[in-house]
């Protein structure tokens, strides 16, 4: 175990510096320059000089990489073009806010997943099988941006139920667990909780329908095991599987909020990321890449870590 | 049916949202939410970012210039009058010298008093480079804003001497840009301006009290303000940015914010039928095609452009738009000081037009062909794609084949700087820009003068004409306000009659609020004045 | 919408054998969920490509005085959007692109990533290590984040959309194609057939190909709802395809404010992108089961 933790630490290595350079290569290659947005139009030849030199653009790719990861590795990851600020405070700041409405998501998805998912597995290929099976292809089919906006219209607007953007009357910075500012979150949570459902629903169905066919539990019932002790072993099998499922999701759901982030005006960092790339913010936008599939390799570390754990049967290379 | 479910819905919605954060938060009496275009709360050192909102709402009330817009009448074009400098005269002797009398008693904030050395010390912020206070930041957004200004001293506490390259009459319209921050808040701050970012201090009629970055400011009166008339009377007002159209509209229907700017115009019908106003004005601002003047561009030929001015149907544009555009008359807005009486009329007159390109020899078997460059989006740009459609199929209708070339926003600013003549433009003989153009420079010298040919200035389509850069001479060295008005005038009655661009429309500044905001007086101008403003509770 | 990218490796079955493909086709049309999508997902594809033969208006003439009609306003059965253009047309011709950029980037990642699994899986060692650490790098990227980063710096255009998610499913497919192979070529046969002196493209293209491309078509077909909604959601972002191009995701884009004045025409781009998708998914289920392919 301890050996596998080590291989598996050493391999993500390398993969991270891959992810740094792509995150580097990605936002550098793009046409656009970035100070356009934030000098006025009429700025001349030399004021853009100035500045560009002010943040360190003039020098060869190499070298702005060089400096880049540098800095970053001790913690800085420079300062916004648009803003002035430090990007790791505002990827932070943003990072949390869309944790926040990550975990909030997979607080609502997973239970419900798993619940009708393990329903559906049990009761295979009866009515209530097809049904989950319907509302998780349905989960996974609609595009959830799309929900989103039809949600806003119902909610917010036609029946004035729950606020259509913000994370709470007083914006993130004052972030409590009450029903104001909860409120504020209950629209987008659920919209983005749709897909997971869809996903973990199908997962665990097909685990718990594999297992339930499989020669040992037929031979655990043969060998007078109680039902009870029966499902436990199944749950058991299931777990290692589901849980990496669910693990996945979690950075998924992390990386891929940017669109419902957009829609709710949610600060969280796809909200952040789509301004960097509409203000060309380089800094930022590196930035935040950066942070979010690193966030995204770490989480699959420890979904494999964790698998490896608690299923012993993984022996992987 | 949908607005009549609406506007139960959005009464409920207030009183649920009332509900909600009166048990938790409450309001303070009199807070007023402001939903911004902007995706950023704009810069609030002083000199602001996020252009014109950003003047609007972290410039001119949280700090003053020397030399303000009067935003008090909606009925007529806003004029100059004194801000922190009371007075202000050129040497009749040495036109190049200014002396402006610095108001007494003004405060800063942070108590600290303003005077003609807190003056030369912001022009230092932004053109010393060797300056202890020297922002990058603030000198990218205010320097190209003073090209006249060579030097300044500060001949006592309450007199300023500004002294230009040139004699340039436009000076005091330059000065209008430039905000004045607190050299004591800065040095209290350890002489950091990103420190200061987050507690500035200024004098104007708002204090800022807190913000969360990208997502709110907070403002409060500043009680202590020199122009009692302009001390606010709400208790507090809340910016909050929400650049999508959708996200304003619905923060509005649900009783989040009250008022927002720019409400995109498909939704002022459910808005207005929901008991939510709807304010706009005409104020300076044109969507033109700015044209290129080379010497290969059919747009040389005065009756070509006629022909395009006359072949819109402006009042239809007028309808797409939700009713919210001033049909354009000419370059600047028919109700501007300085639009004159222009023999040209622009207007729908499509026959004449198809004349008057058959006559330039184009026709149904040799039509014009041109292209145009236009961005989907834009800061300022309305909305581009429909109106540049609708633009294109009138042009189609006398005639003149458009084709577009269609690039992201800021590659286009990058086009719009780099000029006609530039390869990147790949031919282009058009460019769909809208432009600020509220004083002399911004809204007639910059677009055509001969010494600010594209790349080395703002002049797109390389037009250079010695009677028009005489005009704008005239305007530079005319002192006297009234004189200079006249020339101006002449100056846009020449942009008319020669059809310099083609005209289209002015946008009016729409921006929507809740029937309890009250006492709001927008004035033609790019900024306004909240001080004036109470709202019910 | 992320789902499908992080897929187990397929168990991979004897697809070789005579009659299997009978048997496919068998068990396929018995399924009719699988036959009435695929009816559909073929009613889609076929207005697509003979849009221009149906009698339609063109999709991007515009109207001003006809802007946002209600469903069944005369001449226009499902409306108009924001600039007066019919939206039945406009919603067909955006099938069209949406399709075509919602299923090209998988198709062509099915090949890439398919040579580059079957390269990888056959071949091991140290070729093996540098194709799957490349493609681990990629895939270390949440899929949407990818394509949002991939997008916004190539700008936005059809060519960029497909070139942006060709990149984003190579990754998933590719690691698919790996195990597929790899698992296949520790089989006693492939020993048998080089121990006969076979050439190892030979080996790949008699003994191995048939046998992995079935799991790995299967899988791709399960990323087709999945692009196709990820276009859509770059076109909704501003950096998909770029207007006045009839596309089901900029048309949601850009009718979203006209939700208040007329919100069910401006949910039928979103409407288009849920069926087609959910009959890309359905689709995708029945093959797997007519197939005998596990999850």
């Amino acid at each position: 175990m301890f050996t596998y933790l080590v291989r598996r630490l050493i391999y993500v290595l390398p993969v991270a510096v891959g992810v740094s350079i792509i995150c580097f290569l990605l936002v550098h290659i793009a046409p656009g320059d970035p100070l356009t947005a934030i000098m006025p139009v009429d700025a001349t030849a030399e004021e853009q000089a100035a500045m560009r030199s002010a943040y360190g653009l003039d020098k060869p790719l190499p070298v702005q990489y060089a400096i880049w990861i540098g800095k970053a590795a001790m913690g800085d990851l420079g300062k916004s073009i648009a803003t002035g600020r430090p990007v790791a405070d505002e990827v932070f700041t943003a990072v949390r806010n869309s944790l926040l409405l990550a975990f909030s998501a997979s607080v609502i998805a997973f239970p419900i997943g798993l619940f009708l998912g393990f329903l559906a597995g049990y009761f295979r290929d009866t009515i209530f099988d097809r049904l989950v099976t319907a509302i998780a292809i349905t989960g996974v089919s609609v595009p959830n941006y799309w929900l989103g906006i039809v949600l806003v219209i119902i909610f917010s607007v036609q029946l004035g139920w729950l606020p259509s953007m913000g994370a709470g009357p007083g914006g993130s910075g004052e972030w409590t667990w009450d029903y104001a500012h909860v409120r504020h979150l209950i629209l987008p949570a659920v919209t983005l909780a749709v897909v997971p459902i869809g996903i973990v629903a199908r997962t665990v169905r097909a685990l718990v329908g594999d297992i339930f066919s499989m020669d040992f539990v037929q031979a655990l019932y043969a060998k007078g095991l109680r039902h009870g002790d029966v499902l436990r072993h199944v749950v058991r099998n299931a777990a290692p599987t589901a849980l990496s499922v669910m693990g996945l999701q979690l950075g998924y759901l992390l990386g891929g909020s940017i669109l419902i982030e957009t829609v709710f005006n949610w600060p969280g960092s796809g909200f952040l990321l789509s301004n960097a790339i509409f203000q060309r913010d380089l800094p930022l936008l590196q930035g935040t890449i950066l942070i979010l599939s690193l966030f995204f390799v770490g989480m699959n570390l420890i979904v494999d870590v964790a698998q490896a754990a608690i299923d012993p049967r993984i022996k992987r290379s | 049916m949908a607005l009549k479910r609406l506007k139960g819905a959005a009464l409920a919605a207030l009183s649920v949202a009332v509900l909600a954060s009166g048990s938790v938060q409450g309001w303070a009496a009199g807070t007023l939410r402001v939903g911004m275009t902007a995706a950023d709360i704009p810069l609030t050192t002083g000199q602001t970012d996020q252009g014109g909102e950003g003047m609007r709402f972290m410039g001119y009330t949280v700090y003053d210039s020397l030399i303000e817009w009067d935003l008090t009448s909606a009925d007529k074009a806003s004029v100059l009058i004194p801000g922190l400098a009371t007075e202000w005269s050129v040497d009749p002797d040495d036109q190049t010298k200014w002396t402006l009398k610095i108001r007494e008693g003004v405060t800063f904030h942070d108590g600290s008093p303003f005077t003609a050395q807190d003056a030369v010390w912001n022009f230092e912020k932004l053109l010393n480079p060797d300056s202890e206070q020297y922002d990058p930041r603030q000198s990218a957004q205010g320097k190209s804003r003073i090209p006249a200004v060579a030097s300044y001293k500060a001949l006592d506490d309450y007199t300023l001497e500004i002294t230009t390259t040139t004699p340039d009459a436009t000076l005091p319209y330059q000065l209008a840009w430039i905000l004045m921050s607190s050299k004591a808040n800065w040095e209290a701050k350890g002489k950091n301006w990103e420190e200061v970012a987050k507690d500035p201090s200024g004098t104007g009629p708002w204090k800022l009290t807190g913000f969360v970055p990208r997502e709110r400011a907070e403002l409060v009166p500043n009680t202590a303000y020199w122009d009692e008339t302009r001390i606010p009377k709400l208790d507090k007002m809340i910016l909050m940015p929400l650049p999508e159209p959708n996200a304003r509209t619905a923060a509005l229907l649900s009783g989040q914010v009250d008022w927002i700017e720019a409400p995109a115009p498909d939704t002022i019908p459910a808005l207005t039928g929901n008991g939510f106003e709807v304010v706009s004005n005409a104020y300076p601002h044109n969507w033109t095609w700015h044209l290129s003047r080379l010497d290969d561009s059919p747009w040389n030929d005065i009756r070509v452009r006629k022909a395009a001015n006359l072949a819109i149907d402006r009042e239809g544009l007028k309808q797409l738009l939700g009713g919210l555009a001033v049909p354009a008359k000419g370059f600047l807005p028919p109700s501007s000081q300085w639009f004159g009486n222009p023999t040209f009329d622009v207007k729908y007159d499509p026959e004449a037009a198809k004349a008057l390109l058959a006559e330039a020899g184009y026709g149904p078997d040799k039509p014009l062909k041109v292209k145009a460059l236009i961005s989907p989006s834009g800061s300022g740009q309305m909305l581009p794609l429909p109106m540049n459609e609708y633009v294109q199929q009138s042009l189609a209708e006398v005639g003149i084949e458009v084709e577009f070339m269609v690039v992201e926003w800021n590659q286009m600013i990058n086009l719009w700087r780099a000029g006609a003549a530039d390869p990147s433009v790949d031919g282009s003989q058009s460019i769909n820009f809208t432009y600020f153009i509220q004083d002399p420079f911004t809204g007639l010298i910059r677009h055509l003068s001969c010494d600010l040919i594209a790349p080395n200035g703002t002049n797109w389509g390389h037009y250079c004409d010695e009677e028009m850069q005489d005009l704008f001479n005239q305007i530079k060295t005319t002192f006297d306000p009234e004189a200079q008005d006249a020339v101006l005038r002449k100056t846009h009655e020449k942009f008319v009659n020669e059809a310099l661009f083609l005209m289209v429309t002015h946008d009016v500044a729409p921006r929507a609020m809740s029937p309890k905001v009250d006492g709001f007086v927008q004035a033609q101008n790019w900024y306004q004045n909240f001080s004036g403003i109470t709202i019910e509770e | 919408m992320s789902a499908a990218t992080d897929t187990i490796a397929p168990d991979v079955p004897v697809t070789a054998a005579a009659g299997y493909w009978t048997g496919v086709l068998k068990r396929f049309s018995r399924d009719p969920v699988a036959i009435t999508c695929a009816l559909i997902v073929l009613l889609l594809i076929l207005s697509a490509i003979f849009a221009p033969y149906l009698g339609l208006d063109d999709p991007y003439k515009s109207s001003m005085i006809k802007r946002l009609k209600p469903i069944g306003y005369p001449g226009f059965p499902l409306g108009t959007d924001e600039q007066g253009r019919d939206m039945l047309s406009r919603l067909i011709y955006g099938g069209r692109l949406t399709l075509f950029v919602g299923l090209v980037p998988v198709v062509l990642a099915f090949f890439i990533g398919s040579a580059f699994g079957l390269v990888a899986g056959y071949a091991g060692g140290r070729i093996n290590a540098l194709i799957m650490r490349t493609v681990d790098v990629f895939f270390a990227f949440p899929s949407v984040l990818l394509a949002i980063a991939i997008s916004s710096a190539l700008g936005a255009g059809i060519v960029n959309s497909l070139v942006s998610l060709t990149i984003v499913f190579i990754p998933p497919i590719a690691r698919v194609a790996e195990s597929a192979t790899a698992s296949v070529r520790a089989l006693d046969y492939i020993d048998a057939a080089r121990a006969s002196g076979g050439g190892a493209l030979t080996i790949i293209r008699v003994h191995i190909i048939g046998n992995v491309l079935g799991p790995i078509f299967v899988y791709a077909t399960s990323l087709t709802s999945v692009c196709m909604i990820l276009a859509a959601g770059l076109s909704f972002l501003g950096i998909g395809v770029r207007p006045p191009e009839p596309e089901w995701g900029l048309m949601l884009n850009t009718l979203r404010t006209a939700i208040y004045v007329n919100p069910w025409v401006a949910a039928l781009p979103g409407l288009m992108i849920f069926i087609t998708s959910l009959c890309l998914n359905l689709l995708s289920d029945g093959l797997r089961s007519a197939m005998n392919v596990k999850d």
